[in-house]
């Protein structure tokens, strides 16, 4: 078949597979749940199900390995793609496994909670996979209205409602601004493609200068708010303390991930002939969100929005990535996001751990958690190092990499800053640590442990962080495949 | 047809400054709301002036007119039940008064 | 119930207050128009778009800055049903019409049931946040430079083209396949989302039956 421009088009939903599941999964576990008594399923199948249909996704996507190849001129699938797809899959697994407690205790709607992770983790993946402005733009809707919701499910805690406003809120009014401008740019190129965005853009463009310059600095808002970038990170904080811990989680991995894939396919493809018009604007916001980001964490005590603000950080940092797009820094990035994402997830099964043992989340509560739970207060020690980029850890072999990538790229003073914030952000972790180590436990001093579940996600995670930060080569291997697909494929 | 593309583009624009003063301004989730739909209409005027001007053979901004629209009024649904489940738990639906979280 | 609701008392003396309104502002512009079309200075179709124009932006100046809730949900259906007319002053009716059902049938519904159940039935009249000189700032500065941009780019051939409506379903249907699918998620997610904020919270309902109270 071919299309209206006479194009030929690939209507192989073959290509589409682990989506697909994904989203047939969704609509199994909603009636697993809703049908529980009468199927007399224990209240556990539900996180089987969704588990077992995230793995069959995996197994799905494995075959789209070295490919490449496009559905109906709509969707690309290469080793770029399926990155990202084990990378969200990764993700899902690691939040459902290591908080299966939490959220069966903490979270409204458990049945439609779990439907939500899987349909915006197929959300996360068309993001990461469009080739199309408006594929990518209902990909990023798909993400955002799932994440509106979970923020929103969190079961006796009114901050939870009130989080979940004011994201939708301020979410929709970014996602006009980013749809403003890429109505502009539409206007400007004459097509949604990205492969005709790319070659319109290389042409000569003086005349319509002015909306192209506008219409990229409403996207780089708009995409901006979604990574949650200062100045348009006032959601983040709200959302992050409100939100059920497991979706704080999946905000600051899988949806930080997607937008930053969504970066490299815009920016490291259509956009690129534009980058006179849109580099300053990368290397301003990196610099503001590594500044400030780094300086309010400083004054958090809750451990939570601590969290929060340093995933505002760690956002600059990827970013300055952004601001030198080359094939180098793209691999550079991916590297980072895989070491940042299996931090952020440790960081977050530990303390989701910590949460369901004693229910408190300020940053003195973790008073003396290194008599009481030695292995979670290591756990939690070696996840902050790492954000901090101390050696030996994941953190530091990433950031190593991401830096001398930016170097190259010709920024030197935009990576000045950021060697400068992450000895701020050293500071504020060692807060953390401080607490753990250095005071005794207030009152109930006695040892407690956490559940198998927990041990295990916690510890293969904490392998996964030493190993990358020993001998980190296979990462960058398959980031570099990755990244070649993006540039050469 | 002798009216000028820019002529479209203009009004948008306004229609575009106006919501956004509106989510600046107001303080009312619902006004705001409506604030977001006076913005999505200026970028559906763009998409379509835009394909029937300068995209007639593909038109893709038309098609993507339909989906803003769409996904606008799914938006609207979902925004509202956040609304009124907040309302439930605080009789109110100003912004500035849920404030148990910082801004 | 229905005493408190504002019912049909307060609804008529809305409509005619807002009909007088708008005819004492559109009635010399239109005349003013007419008299400009006779006189051979602008077409048909400008009067139409002009028309259509002052309808829209005069509605989206109504939304945002009455004080009443109610007020300007309805000052949005005149902006709705003007995007709809400049719609099909760009040729292309189907989206005019899914404008008018979308909108008109359903989003407007939809605000003004979200009113009605929220704090608008006792307090209609909010007052708006302390920012608005601010917010007018920033958006007079956004329209200004959109406007500029609008007006100085050099956009290239003038001249709108009919698009054929089966051209149209094709390329709906079967260029475009996917973000059907995509849209398929995205509404069921908003259904999802609907119900389980509407839905009372387990805890909540668990604790309604135990004591028998109405919350």
């Amino acid at each position: 078949m071919s299309d209206i421009l006479g194009n030929p088009l690939n209507l192989n939903l073959g290509l589409l597979l682990p989506e697909l599941i994904l989203a047939g999964v969704a609509v199994l576990v909603v009636f697993i749940d809703m049908f529980q008594a009468e199927l007399k399923a224990s209240a556990r199948v539900v996180p089987v199900v969704t588990v077992l249909g995230l793995l069959a996704a995996g197994v799905a996507s494995v075959g789209a390995i070295d490919r490449v190849d496009d559905f109906a001129r709509l969707v690309t699938i290469d080793n770029f793609t399926t990155f990202f797809r084990f990378l969200f899959i990764a993700v899902a697994v690691f939040v459902i496994v290591g908080s299966h407690e939490y959220i069966e205790r903490y979270v409204n709607h458990v049945g439609e909670f779990y439907a939500l992770l899987l349909l915006s983790t197929a959300g996360a993946m068309f993001m990461a996979s469009a080739r199309d402005l408006l594929v990518a733009y209902l990909a990023i809707e798909v993400l955002s209205f799932s994440l509106y919701i979970a923020v929103s499910l969190g079961k006796n805690d009114p901050r939870s409602g009130e989080a979940g406003l004011k994201y939708v809120l301020l979410g929709g009014v970014a996602s006009a601004m980013l749809l403003y401008g890429l109505s502009l740019l539409y206007g400007v190129a004459g097509s949604t493609q990205y492969s005709e965005i790319a070659t319109a853009l290389a042409q000569h463009h003086e005349g319509l200068r002015m909306p192209l310059v506008l219409g990229l600095a409403l996207i780089v808002g708009g995409l901006a708010f979604k990574v949650s970038a200062v100045p348009f990170h006032m959601w983040a904080p709200d959302a992050y303390e409100g939100a059920p811990m497991p979706v704080t989680a999946y905000l600051s991995a899988t949806s930080k991930a997607a937008t930053l894939a969504l970066f490299l396919r815009w920016f490291g493809g259509p956009l690129l002939p534009a980058i006179g018009e849109w580099q300053w604007m990368m290397a301003a916001i990196a610099t503001l969100t590594m500044v400030f980001g780094n300086l309010v964490a400083l004054q958090q005590h809750n451990i939570k929005r601590l969290l929060a603000y340093s995933s505002i950080a760690q956002g600059g940092f990827m970013l300055m990535a952004i601001a030198t797009i080359s094939d180098v820094a793209t691999s550079a990035l991916l590297v980072h996001l895989g070491g940042y994402v299996i931090t952020n997830l440790a960081l977050f099964t530990a303390v989701i751990h910590f949460y369901n043992r004693t229910g408190k989340e300020e940053i003195t509560d973790f008073r003396g958690l290194s008599r009481t739970n030695p292995y979670l207060a290591l756990v939690i020690t070696a996840g902050l190092f790492s954000l901090a980029g101390m050696p030996l850890l994941a953190g530091f072999f990433t950031k190593f990499i991401l830096f001398q990538a930016v170097v190259s790229g010709g920024l030197l003073w935009l990576v000045i800053v950021a060697v400068v914030g992450s000895t701020v952000s050293l500071f504020y972790y060692l807060q953390v640590i401080r607490q753990m180590y250095i005071y005794e436990p207030e009152g109930d001093t006695t040892k407690w442990s956490i559940s198998p579940t927990g041990y295990l996600t916690t510890f293969v995670l904490f392998a996964l962080m030493v190993i990358v930060g020993i001998y980190g080569t296979p990462l960058y291997v398959v980031a570099d495949r990755a990244a070649f697909a993006l540039f050469k494929g | 047809m002798t009216i000028p593309l820019s002529s479209f583009l203009v009004l948008s624009a306004l229609l575009f400054g106006i919501g956004f003063y509106g989510v600046l301004a107001r303080r009312s989730a619902i006004l705001i709301l409506i604030a977001v739909e006076i913005m999505l209409a200026a970028v559906a005027i763009n998409f379509i002036a835009f394909a029937t001007y300068r995209d007639p053979k593909a038109f893709s901004g038309l098609v993507f007119a339909l989906f803003v629209i769409a996904v606008a009024a799914a938006e609207v649904g979902l925004a509202l039940g956040i609304v009124l489940r907040l309302f439930r738990e605080r009789r109110t639906a100003n912004v500035d008064e849920a404030n148990s979280l910082k801004w | 119930m229905f005493a408190r609701l504002p019912l049909p008392a307060q609804f008529d003396r809305i409509i005619m207050t807002g009909g007088l309104v708008g005819s004492l502002v559109m009635g010399p512009i239109l005349v003013g128009l007419i008299a400009l079309y006779m006189l051979s200075r602008i077409s048909g179709a400008e009067v139409v778009f002009y028309l259509a124009s002052v309808v829209i932006l005069l509605g989206a100046l109504g939304a945002v800055l009455l004080p009443n809730l109610v007020h300007s949900a309805l000052s949005l259906i005149a902006t709705l049903l003007g995007v709809a007319a400049i719609y099909l002053m760009l040729l292309s009716e189907f989206l005019a019409l899914v404008q008018i059902l979308v909108y008109g049938g359903g989003v407007i519904m939809l605000v003004i049931f979200g009113l009605m159940l929220t704090n608008a039935q006792d307090d209609p009249v909010v007052s708006d946040g302390s920012q608005k000189p601010f917010a007018f700032g920033v958006g007079a500065l956004i329209a200004g430079l959109f406007v500029a941009a609008a007006m100085m780019a050099q956009w290239g051939p003038s001249t709108a083209t009919i698009i054929p409506f089966p051209a149209f379903g094709e390329r709906l249907f079967r260029d475009f396949s996917l973000p059907i699918i995509i849209v398929a998620f995205l509404l069921d997610i908003a259904f999802t989302g609907a119900l389980v904020n509407a839905r009372r919270a387990e805890s909540a309902a668990a604790e309604d039956a135990a004591t028998g109270g109405t919350r």
